[in-house]
């Protein structure tokens, strides 16, 4: 569809390809329009491919279980998202609503790959970009819809379960608080209330975890 | 087994003695100019040192594992 040629081709994604890899491309990508409120997609669903606002305004954001919600991109015309699981392969790793009515262009997960699959190194890499933008994306919801206590919990189990067969992680109180977003003198207090939940052990230096549900459950 | 205490990096210790100060257990002493851990038994690493040295020269770790029947459903 020319519309979408004069669309496509500026973009930051395709202003580099060849004509005949634009019209792969052009093939296969779909044309959505949503009305305001309407949701394009949701986190944890499979990835559909990568969108690419052509008009109107899209709202990309994570939710808390208790349905909070942090936005992550407002995207406006010319904005593309969802880029994350195209080239990890995991699933969406937001959901994503308009906020206006919306018209977006969908590029099928596969046709962006075939771009990059005759670089296996540039592919490899773009692949690791992707997963570490996904982990910094769950840091960020994380950060906004866990306590210091559940984040804690959160890395304290994640410490102690990579325990199998490795080397124990030996974190400092430094170090923890870092992890955690917040300051030592935090962690310690926070360790002292765990401790006292009946969650972990503090021994000279070793946190054991003896309640693994019960740190489970602050998460 | 040994008792793990405090480590400290003699090249970020600038010998300011803080800790040897402020240590509850009197256990640190400074030898050469850089802070050594001279009474081990009185060592409880409480981390004090750790949270007050001004130039991150020690280190408390701590390992973090599972406990025996920490369990899934415990």
């Amino acid at each position: 569809m020319p519309a979408q040629t004069d669309f496509l081709r500026p973009l930051p994604y395709f202003s580099a390809l060849s004509d005949a890899d634009m019209q792969r491309v052009e093939r296969v990508a779909l044309e959505r329009s949503f009305e305001r409120g309407e949701i394009l997609f949701l986190e944890g669903e499979p990835c559909a491919g990568l969108y690419a606002l052509k008009s109107g305004l899209v709202r990309v954001f994570k939710s808390s279980p208790e349905g909070r919600e942090q936005v992550l991109l407002v995207a406006r015309p010319g904005d593309t998202f969802n880029d994350i699981p195209v080239f990890d392969g995991g699933p969406n790793p937001a959901s994503a609503a308009a906020l206006e009515l919306s018209t977006v262009v969908i590029i099928p997960r596969d046709a962006i790959l075939s771009l990059v699959d005759a670089c296996p190194p540039a592919a490899a890499i773009v692949r690791l970009f992707a997963a570490r933008l996904r982990r910094m994306t769950t840091l960020i919801s994380d950060l906004s819809f866990r306590s210091v206590l559940s984040r804690l919990a959160k890395v304290l189990l994640e410490a102690a379960a990579a325990d199998g067969g490795t080397p124990a992680q030996r974190l400092t109180q430094e170090e923890m608080a870092a992890m955690v977003g917040t300051v030592r003198d935090v962690i310690g207090r926070a360790l002292r209330l765990l401790e006292r939940e009946g969650a972990i052990k503090m021994q000279r230096q070793k946190i054991v975890v003896v309640n693994a549900k019960k740190l489970r459950d602050m998460v | 087994m040994e008792l793990a205490l405090p480590e400290v990096d003699d090249g970020k210790c600038e010998g300011c003695g803080d800790c040897v100060r402020l240590c509850p257990g009197h256990a640190v002493a400074l030898i050469a100019g850089k802070a050594v851990i001279v009474l081990p038994e009185n060592c409880d690493y409480c981390a004090d040192c750790e949270a007050f040295c001004p130039s991150s020269a020690i280190r408390c770790p701590f390992e973090i594992v599972m406990g025996d029947g920490a369990g899934e459903d415990s």
